[in-house]
Protein backbone atom coordinates (compact mmCIF):
# COMPACT_ATOMS: atom_id res chain seq x y z
CA UNK A 1 0.00 0.00 0.00
CA UNK A 2 1.35 3.38 -0.96
CA UNK A 3 1.25 6.37 1.31
CA UNK A 4 2.44 9.95 1.13
CA UNK A 5 3.37 12.55 3.69
CA UNK A 6 0.93 15.38 4.23
CA UNK A 7 1.99 18.92 5.16
CA UNK A 8 0.12 18.54 8.44
CA UNK A 9 2.47 15.69 9.40
CA UNK A 10 5.23 18.25 9.87
CA UNK A 11 3.15 20.49 12.11
CA UNK A 12 4.82 20.59 15.52
CA UNK A 13 3.26 21.05 18.95
CA UNK A 14 -0.20 20.06 17.79
CA UNK A 15 -2.20 18.59 20.65
CA UNK A 16 -4.29 15.51 19.85
CA UNK A 17 -8.00 16.22 19.45
CA UNK A 18 -9.96 16.34 22.69
CA UNK A 19 -12.37 13.61 21.68
CA UNK A 20 -11.42 10.03 20.75
CA UNK A 21 -14.08 10.02 18.02
CA UNK A 22 -12.65 13.19 16.45
CA UNK A 23 -9.14 11.75 16.57
CA UNK A 24 -10.22 8.49 14.95
CA UNK A 25 -12.18 10.29 12.24
CA UNK A 26 -9.37 12.72 11.50
CA UNK A 27 -6.73 10.00 11.28
CA UNK A 28 -8.91 7.81 9.07
CA UNK A 29 -9.56 10.74 6.72
CA UNK A 30 -5.84 11.55 6.64
CA UNK A 31 -5.09 7.91 5.89
CA UNK A 32 -7.49 7.97 2.94
CA UNK A 33 -5.99 11.24 1.67
CA UNK A 34 -2.44 9.91 2.04
CA UNK A 35 -3.29 6.91 -0.11
CA UNK A 36 -5.05 8.96 -2.80
CA UNK A 37 -2.27 11.55 -2.89
CA UNK A 38 0.34 8.84 -3.33
CA UNK A 39 -1.70 7.15 -6.08
CA UNK A 40 -2.13 10.42 -7.96
CA UNK A 41 1.59 11.13 -8.08
CA UNK A 42 0.69 14.83 -7.85
CA UNK A 43 2.40 17.49 -5.78
CA UNK A 44 0.38 18.39 -2.67
CA UNK A 45 -0.53 21.83 -4.00
CA UNK A 46 -1.90 20.45 -7.25
CA UNK A 47 -3.72 17.66 -5.44
CA UNK A 48 -5.27 19.96 -2.87
CA UNK A 49 -6.27 22.68 -5.35
CA UNK A 50 -7.21 20.47 -8.30
CA UNK A 51 -7.44 16.74 -7.84
CA UNK A 52 -8.70 16.03 -4.38
CA UNK A 53 -12.39 16.74 -5.02
CA UNK A 54 -12.61 13.88 -7.48
CA UNK A 55 -9.73 11.70 -6.28
CA UNK A 56 -10.95 11.44 -2.69
CA UNK A 57 -14.27 9.66 -3.15
CA UNK A 58 -17.53 9.26 -1.30
CA UNK A 59 -16.59 5.59 -0.86
CA UNK A 60 -13.45 6.68 0.99
CA UNK A 61 -15.61 8.55 3.49
CA UNK A 62 -18.07 5.65 3.81
CA UNK A 63 -15.04 3.49 4.62
CA UNK A 64 -14.12 5.93 7.40
CA UNK A 65 -17.48 5.37 9.05
CA UNK A 66 -17.25 1.62 8.46
CA UNK A 67 -13.87 1.47 10.22
CA UNK A 68 -15.31 3.29 13.23
CA UNK A 69 -18.31 0.96 13.38
CA UNK A 70 -16.08 -2.11 12.94
CA UNK A 71 -14.30 -1.18 16.16
CA UNK A 72 -17.59 -1.68 17.97
CA UNK A 73 -18.21 2.05 18.39
CA UNK A 74 -21.83 3.10 18.09
CA UNK A 75 -22.83 6.71 17.63
CA UNK A 76 -24.90 8.56 20.18
CA UNK A 77 -28.26 9.73 18.90
CA UNK A 78 -30.36 12.72 19.82
CA UNK A 79 -33.58 11.54 18.17
CA UNK A 80 -34.68 7.92 18.52
CA UNK A 81 -35.45 7.80 14.77
CA UNK A 82 -31.67 7.57 14.20
CA UNK A 83 -31.41 4.35 16.19
CA UNK A 84 -34.56 3.02 14.51
CA UNK A 85 -33.39 3.78 10.96
CA UNK A 86 -29.77 2.70 11.32
CA UNK A 87 -29.58 0.39 14.33
CA UNK A 88 -26.19 -0.90 13.14
CA UNK A 89 -24.61 2.55 13.52
CA UNK A 90 -26.15 3.78 16.77
CA UNK A 91 -26.22 2.92 20.41
CA UNK A 92 -29.22 0.67 21.03
CA UNK A 93 -32.26 1.82 22.91
CA UNK A 94 -32.44 0.63 26.52
CA UNK A 95 -32.87 -3.07 27.11
CA UNK A 96 -31.71 -4.31 23.71
CA UNK A 97 -29.02 -6.97 23.95
CA UNK A 98 -27.04 -8.92 21.39
CA UNK A 99 -29.31 -11.76 20.35
CA UNK A 100 -26.81 -13.26 17.98
CA UNK A 101 -28.58 -11.96 14.90
CA UNK A 102 -26.03 -11.94 12.14
CA UNK A 103 -24.27 -14.88 13.75
CA UNK A 104 -26.29 -17.58 12.06
CA UNK A 105 -24.20 -19.88 9.87
CA UNK A 106 -26.20 -21.16 6.87
CA UNK A 107 -24.66 -24.65 7.16
CA UNK A 108 -25.22 -25.01 10.91
CA UNK A 109 -26.98 -28.31 11.67
CA UNK A 110 -29.90 -28.13 14.07
CA UNK A 111 -32.21 -30.57 15.76
CA UNK A 112 -35.05 -31.09 18.19
CA UNK A 113 -34.23 -31.68 21.88
CA UNK A 114 -32.92 -35.20 22.55
CA UNK A 115 -33.65 -37.37 25.60
CA UNK A 116 -31.34 -35.17 27.68
CA UNK A 117 -33.08 -32.01 26.53
CA UNK A 118 -30.21 -30.98 24.27
CA UNK A 119 -31.15 -29.38 20.96
CA UNK A 120 -28.38 -29.34 18.34
CA UNK A 121 -27.41 -25.82 17.32
CA UNK A 122 -24.16 -26.39 15.47
CA UNK A 123 -20.72 -27.97 15.20
CA UNK A 124 -17.09 -26.88 15.49
CA UNK A 125 -13.52 -28.21 15.49
CA UNK A 126 -12.51 -29.34 18.99
CA UNK A 127 -9.06 -27.95 19.85
CA UNK A 128 -8.28 -30.67 22.39
CA UNK A 129 -10.23 -33.52 23.94
CA UNK A 130 -11.47 -32.94 27.50
CA UNK A 131 -12.79 -35.39 30.07
CA UNK A 132 -16.21 -33.72 30.25
CA UNK A 133 -18.42 -31.60 28.04
CA UNK A 134 -18.58 -27.91 28.87
CA UNK A 135 -21.87 -26.43 30.03
CA UNK A 136 -22.46 -22.72 30.51
CA UNK A 137 -24.35 -19.58 29.66
CA UNK A 138 -24.00 -18.13 26.16
CA UNK A 139 -22.53 -14.64 25.91
CA UNK A 140 -21.69 -12.96 22.61
CA UNK A 141 -18.34 -11.17 22.89
CA UNK A 142 -17.91 -9.28 19.66
CA UNK A 143 -17.15 -5.67 20.56
CA UNK A 144 -14.35 -3.95 22.36
CA UNK A 145 -16.89 -2.20 24.56
CA UNK A 146 -18.19 -5.51 25.78
CA UNK A 147 -14.64 -6.75 26.43
CA UNK A 148 -13.83 -3.57 28.35
CA UNK A 149 -17.01 -3.98 30.39
CA UNK A 150 -16.07 -7.58 31.22
CA UNK A 151 -12.54 -6.47 32.10
CA UNK A 152 -13.90 -3.96 34.56
CA UNK A 153 -16.74 -5.95 36.06
CA UNK A 154 -15.38 -9.48 35.61
CA UNK A 155 -16.82 -12.29 33.53
CA UNK A 156 -19.85 -13.98 35.16
CA UNK A 157 -18.95 -17.53 36.29
CA UNK A 158 -19.93 -20.24 33.82
CA UNK A 159 -19.84 -18.03 30.75
CA UNK A 160 -19.42 -19.63 27.33
CA UNK A 161 -18.19 -16.95 24.98
CA UNK A 162 -19.35 -16.90 21.37
CA UNK A 163 -16.85 -14.94 19.30
CA UNK A 164 -15.75 -14.46 15.72
CA UNK A 165 -12.16 -13.40 16.29
CA UNK A 166 -9.84 -16.39 15.85
CA UNK A 167 -6.74 -14.33 16.58
CA UNK A 168 -8.07 -13.70 20.06
CA UNK A 169 -7.16 -10.06 19.54
CA UNK A 170 -10.26 -8.82 21.27
CA UNK A 171 -10.73 -11.43 23.96
CA UNK A 172 -7.18 -12.27 25.06
CA UNK A 173 -7.31 -10.17 28.26
CA UNK A 174 -10.33 -12.09 29.59
CA UNK A 175 -10.01 -15.47 27.88
CA UNK A 176 -8.98 -17.26 31.08
CA UNK A 177 -12.28 -16.32 32.72
CA UNK A 178 -14.46 -18.19 30.22
CA UNK A 179 -15.89 -21.65 30.92
CA UNK A 180 -15.82 -22.36 27.20
CA UNK A 181 -15.35 -20.69 23.83
CA UNK A 182 -17.21 -21.08 20.54
CA UNK A 183 -15.29 -19.34 17.76
CA UNK A 184 -16.78 -18.87 14.31
CA UNK A 185 -13.42 -18.67 12.54
CA UNK A 186 -9.95 -20.13 12.44
CA UNK A 187 -8.63 -23.63 12.99
CA UNK A 188 -7.39 -25.59 16.01
CA UNK A 189 -3.91 -24.19 15.29
CA UNK A 190 -5.07 -20.57 15.43
CA UNK A 191 -3.77 -18.34 18.13
CA UNK A 192 -7.07 -18.61 19.98
CA UNK A 193 -6.79 -22.41 19.89
CA UNK A 194 -3.32 -22.14 21.42
CA UNK A 195 -4.59 -19.73 24.10
CA UNK A 196 -7.52 -21.91 25.13
CA UNK A 197 -5.40 -25.06 25.23
CA UNK A 198 -2.94 -23.22 27.41
CA UNK A 199 -5.70 -22.29 29.85
CA UNK A 200 -7.34 -25.71 29.54
CA UNK A 201 -10.60 -24.10 28.43
CA UNK A 202 -12.91 -26.14 26.18
CA UNK A 203 -13.04 -24.50 22.75
CA UNK A 204 -14.37 -25.22 19.30
CA UNK A 205 -12.98 -23.32 16.30
CA UNK A 206 -14.40 -22.89 12.80
CA UNK A 207 -17.83 -23.21 14.45
CA UNK A 208 -20.98 -23.27 12.38
CA UNK A 209 -23.74 -22.36 14.81
CA UNK A 210 -27.16 -20.75 14.52
CA UNK A 211 -30.07 -20.06 16.80
CA UNK A 212 -28.19 -19.48 20.03
CA UNK A 213 -29.53 -16.55 22.03
CA UNK A 214 -27.60 -14.70 24.65
CA UNK A 215 -28.31 -16.26 28.04
CA UNK A 216 -29.10 -19.69 26.57
CA UNK A 217 -27.71 -22.66 28.46
CA UNK A 218 -25.26 -24.21 25.96
CA UNK A 219 -23.22 -27.40 25.89
CA UNK A 220 -19.95 -27.87 23.98
CA UNK A 221 -19.10 -31.48 23.21
CA UNK A 222 -15.55 -31.09 24.53
CA UNK A 223 -15.26 -34.87 24.88
CA UNK A 224 -15.32 -35.24 21.09
CA UNK A 225 -12.14 -36.18 19.24
CA UNK A 226 -9.85 -33.23 18.63
CA UNK A 227 -9.37 -32.10 15.04
CA UNK A 228 -5.79 -32.61 13.87
CA UNK A 229 -3.56 -30.89 11.34
CA UNK A 230 -3.77 -34.05 9.22
CA UNK A 231 -7.58 -33.83 9.28
CA UNK A 232 -7.40 -30.36 7.75
CA UNK A 233 -4.83 -31.45 5.16
CA UNK A 234 -6.85 -34.51 4.16
CA UNK A 235 -10.22 -32.78 4.36
CA UNK A 236 -11.50 -35.14 7.05
CA UNK A 237 -14.69 -34.02 8.80
CA UNK A 238 -14.26 -34.36 12.55
CA UNK A 239 -16.49 -32.13 14.60
CA UNK A 240 -17.74 -31.52 18.10
CA UNK A 241 -21.40 -30.65 18.58
CA UNK A 242 -22.89 -27.59 20.24
CA UNK A 243 -26.29 -27.88 21.88
CA UNK A 244 -28.75 -25.57 23.59
CA UNK A 245 -30.52 -26.99 26.64
CA UNK A 246 -34.28 -26.84 26.39
CA UNK A 247 -35.75 -24.51 28.99
CA UNK A 248 -36.99 -26.36 32.03
CA UNK A 249 -40.74 -26.69 31.75
CA UNK B 1 16.99 4.13 7.98
CA UNK B 2 16.45 2.97 11.49
CA UNK B 3 15.16 6.01 13.34
CA UNK B 4 12.07 5.60 15.50
CA UNK B 5 9.21 7.28 13.69
CA UNK B 6 6.62 7.42 16.43
CA UNK B 7 6.43 10.05 19.14
CA UNK B 8 6.15 9.05 22.79
CA UNK B 9 2.35 9.10 22.81
CA UNK B 10 2.11 6.80 19.80
CA UNK B 11 4.82 4.50 21.15
CA UNK B 12 2.78 4.02 24.31
CA UNK B 13 -0.48 3.56 22.38
CA UNK B 14 1.28 1.08 20.09
CA UNK B 15 2.84 -0.92 22.94
CA UNK B 16 -0.46 -0.97 24.83
CA UNK B 17 -2.24 -2.21 21.70
CA UNK B 18 0.25 -5.06 21.27
CA UNK B 19 0.18 -5.96 24.98
CA UNK B 20 -3.62 -5.56 24.99
CA UNK B 21 -4.04 -5.57 28.76
CA UNK B 22 -0.82 -5.07 30.63
CA UNK B 23 0.75 -3.13 33.50
CA UNK B 24 2.68 0.08 32.84
CA UNK B 25 6.06 -1.67 33.31
CA UNK B 26 5.41 -4.09 30.46
CA UNK B 27 4.13 -1.32 28.18
CA UNK B 28 7.17 0.85 28.93
CA UNK B 29 9.55 -2.04 28.20
CA UNK B 30 7.98 -2.80 24.85
CA UNK B 31 7.84 0.89 23.92
CA UNK B 32 11.47 1.35 24.88
CA UNK B 33 10.63 4.15 27.33
CA UNK B 34 11.43 4.79 30.96
CA UNK B 35 8.61 3.81 33.29
CA UNK B 36 7.86 7.39 34.35
CA UNK B 37 7.69 8.52 30.71
CA UNK B 38 5.28 5.72 29.83
CA UNK B 39 3.25 6.25 33.00
CA UNK B 40 2.77 9.95 32.23
CA UNK B 41 1.49 9.06 28.77
CA UNK B 42 -0.81 6.35 30.14
CA UNK B 43 -2.25 8.74 32.71
CA UNK B 44 -3.03 11.24 29.96
CA UNK B 45 -4.54 8.52 27.76
CA UNK B 46 -6.83 7.36 30.56
CA UNK B 47 -7.83 10.96 31.37
CA UNK B 48 -8.81 11.61 27.74
CA UNK B 49 -10.71 8.37 27.11
CA UNK B 50 -8.01 6.71 24.99
CA UNK B 51 -7.25 3.95 27.46
CA UNK B 52 -8.79 2.38 30.50
CA UNK B 53 -7.17 0.88 33.53
CA UNK B 54 -8.56 -2.22 35.23
CA UNK B 55 -6.79 -4.19 37.95
CA UNK B 56 -3.52 -2.34 37.41
CA UNK B 57 -3.40 -3.10 33.70
CA UNK B 58 -4.13 -0.85 30.74
CA UNK B 59 -6.15 -1.46 27.59
CA UNK B 60 -6.88 0.90 24.71
CA UNK B 61 -10.43 2.00 24.05
CA UNK B 62 -11.79 1.01 20.63
CA UNK B 63 -11.53 4.41 18.96
CA UNK B 64 -7.98 4.97 20.19
CA UNK B 65 -7.09 1.70 18.50
CA UNK B 66 -8.74 2.78 15.25
CA UNK B 67 -6.93 6.15 15.24
CA UNK B 68 -3.58 4.49 15.92
CA UNK B 69 -4.14 1.97 13.16
CA UNK B 70 -4.94 4.78 10.73
CA UNK B 71 -1.64 6.51 11.54
CA UNK B 72 0.55 3.49 10.77
CA UNK B 73 0.62 4.12 7.02
CA UNK B 74 2.07 7.55 7.73
CA UNK B 75 4.60 6.21 10.23
CA UNK B 76 5.77 3.14 8.36
CA UNK B 77 5.43 3.98 4.65
CA UNK B 78 9.22 4.28 4.42
CA UNK B 79 9.97 1.07 6.29
CA UNK B 80 7.44 -0.91 4.22
CA UNK B 81 9.42 -0.09 1.10
CA UNK B 82 12.80 -1.17 2.47
CA UNK B 83 13.48 -4.44 0.64
CA UNK B 84 15.53 -6.07 3.39
CA UNK B 85 12.87 -5.31 5.99
CA UNK B 86 10.05 -6.51 3.75
CA UNK B 87 11.97 -9.71 3.01
CA UNK B 88 12.56 -10.30 6.71
CA UNK B 89 8.86 -9.85 7.39
CA UNK B 90 8.00 -12.43 4.75
CA UNK B 91 10.59 -14.78 6.25
CA UNK B 92 8.89 -14.37 9.61
CA UNK B 93 5.48 -15.22 8.13
CA UNK B 94 6.96 -18.36 6.55
CA UNK B 95 8.35 -19.77 9.79
CA UNK B 96 5.34 -18.57 11.81
CA UNK B 97 3.37 -21.62 10.62
CA UNK B 98 6.15 -23.90 11.87
CA UNK B 99 6.14 -22.13 15.22
CA UNK B 100 2.38 -22.56 15.59
CA UNK B 101 2.72 -26.28 14.82
CA UNK B 102 5.54 -26.63 17.38
CA UNK B 103 3.46 -24.91 20.08
CA UNK B 104 0.43 -27.04 19.24
CA UNK B 105 2.61 -30.17 19.53
CA UNK B 106 3.95 -28.86 22.82
CA UNK B 107 0.44 -28.52 24.20
CA UNK B 108 -0.82 -31.89 23.04
CA UNK B 109 0.25 -35.52 23.19
CA UNK B 110 -1.10 -38.60 21.49
CA UNK B 111 -2.60 -41.23 23.78
CA UNK B 112 -4.26 -44.23 22.18
CA UNK B 113 -4.44 -42.43 18.85
CA UNK B 114 -6.13 -39.41 20.46
CA UNK B 115 -4.83 -35.88 20.78
CA UNK B 116 -5.17 -34.92 24.43
CA UNK B 117 -3.71 -32.14 26.56
CA UNK B 118 0.00 -32.67 27.22
CA UNK B 119 0.47 -33.44 30.90
CA UNK B 120 4.25 -33.26 30.34
CA UNK B 121 4.75 -36.79 31.68
CA UNK B 122 6.60 -37.86 28.51
CA UNK B 123 9.99 -36.20 28.90
CA UNK B 124 11.21 -37.49 25.54
CA UNK B 125 8.26 -35.87 23.74
CA UNK B 126 8.86 -32.57 25.53
CA UNK B 127 12.61 -32.63 24.86
CA UNK B 128 12.00 -33.31 21.16
CA UNK B 129 9.62 -30.35 20.89
CA UNK B 130 12.07 -28.02 22.66
CA UNK B 131 14.78 -29.19 20.23
CA UNK B 132 12.51 -28.22 17.35
CA UNK B 133 11.94 -24.84 19.01
CA UNK B 134 15.72 -24.35 19.24
CA UNK B 135 16.10 -25.22 15.55
CA UNK B 136 13.33 -22.77 14.66
CA UNK B 137 15.06 -20.05 16.67
CA UNK B 138 18.23 -20.57 14.62
CA UNK B 139 16.15 -19.93 11.51
CA UNK B 140 14.60 -16.89 13.16
CA UNK B 141 17.86 -15.24 14.23
CA UNK B 142 18.89 -13.75 10.86
CA UNK B 143 15.30 -12.56 10.37
CA UNK B 144 15.26 -10.91 13.80
CA UNK B 145 18.60 -9.24 13.03
CA UNK B 146 17.29 -7.77 9.77
CA UNK B 147 14.13 -6.52 11.46
CA UNK B 148 16.16 -4.78 14.17
CA UNK B 149 18.45 -3.30 11.52
CA UNK B 150 15.39 -1.66 9.96
CA UNK B 151 13.90 -0.53 13.28
CA UNK B 152 16.22 -0.76 16.33
CA UNK B 153 13.32 -0.90 18.80
CA UNK B 154 12.56 -4.41 17.50
CA UNK B 155 15.71 -5.77 19.17
CA UNK B 156 13.45 -6.09 22.24
CA UNK B 157 11.79 -9.15 20.69
CA UNK B 158 15.00 -10.98 19.76
CA UNK B 159 16.36 -10.52 23.28
CA UNK B 160 13.11 -11.71 24.88
CA UNK B 161 12.82 -14.74 22.58
CA UNK B 162 16.36 -15.84 23.30
CA UNK B 163 15.86 -15.42 27.05
CA UNK B 164 12.68 -17.53 26.96
CA UNK B 165 14.33 -20.24 24.84
CA UNK B 166 17.32 -20.48 27.15
CA UNK B 167 15.09 -20.88 30.20
CA UNK B 168 13.03 -23.56 28.44
CA UNK B 169 16.19 -25.42 27.40
CA UNK B 170 17.43 -25.23 31.00
CA UNK B 171 14.37 -27.19 32.04
CA UNK B 172 11.81 -24.55 32.98
CA UNK B 173 9.06 -25.70 30.63
CA UNK B 174 6.72 -22.84 31.47
CA UNK B 175 8.83 -20.58 29.24
CA UNK B 176 7.63 -22.32 26.08
CA UNK B 177 4.05 -21.14 25.96
CA UNK B 178 2.77 -19.91 29.33
CA UNK B 179 0.52 -16.93 28.71
CA UNK B 180 1.10 -15.25 32.04
CA UNK B 181 4.77 -14.58 31.34
CA UNK B 182 6.99 -13.52 28.44
CA UNK B 183 7.26 -17.09 27.20
CA UNK B 184 8.58 -17.88 23.73
CA UNK B 185 5.08 -18.03 22.32
CA UNK B 186 3.92 -14.87 24.11
CA UNK B 187 6.81 -12.84 22.68
CA UNK B 188 6.52 -14.44 19.25
CA UNK B 189 2.83 -13.58 19.10
CA UNK B 190 3.56 -9.99 20.12
CA UNK B 191 6.25 -9.71 17.44
CA UNK B 192 3.78 -11.00 14.87
CA UNK B 193 1.28 -8.39 16.00
CA UNK B 194 3.98 -5.70 15.80
CA UNK B 195 4.93 -6.71 12.26
CA UNK B 196 1.34 -6.87 11.04
CA UNK B 197 0.87 -3.32 12.31
CA UNK B 198 4.10 -2.07 10.74
CA UNK B 199 3.32 -3.70 7.39
CA UNK B 200 -0.38 -2.81 7.39
CA UNK B 201 -1.52 -6.43 7.14
CA UNK B 202 -4.34 -8.40 8.71
CA UNK B 203 -3.86 -11.51 10.78
CA UNK B 204 -4.88 -14.60 8.81
CA UNK B 205 -5.99 -16.72 11.74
Amino acid sequence: MTSAKLPIDSARFVQPPASPLVEATLDLVKQAVRGRLAESGMAWEDFAMGGSDSLVTAEDMIAVEAAILASGHRFDWSASISAAERPEAHKPAEGVSDDGAGFAHPDAPSGEPDAQGRALRGVGDNVVRHKADAVGTALYVRSNERVLGLLTNGVPPGTIAIIDDSGGTLTAPIIDQFAGVICAGGTVRSHLGILTREYNIPCVMNAKVAGIREGDRVVIEATAEAKTTEDYQQGIERTARVWVMAEAG
Amino acid sequence: MGAEVMDRRDLVLHAAAIKRHAPAEAIAALAGLALDQAQAQLDALVATGRAMEAKGAYALTPLAGVALQARYAGHFAGLREVGAFHGAYEGFERINNTLKQIITDWQTMTVGGQKVANDHSDKAHDAAVIDRLGALHEQAEPILAKLAAGLPRLKYYGDKLLAALEKAEDGDAEWVSDIRRDSYHTVWFELHEELLRIMGRERQE
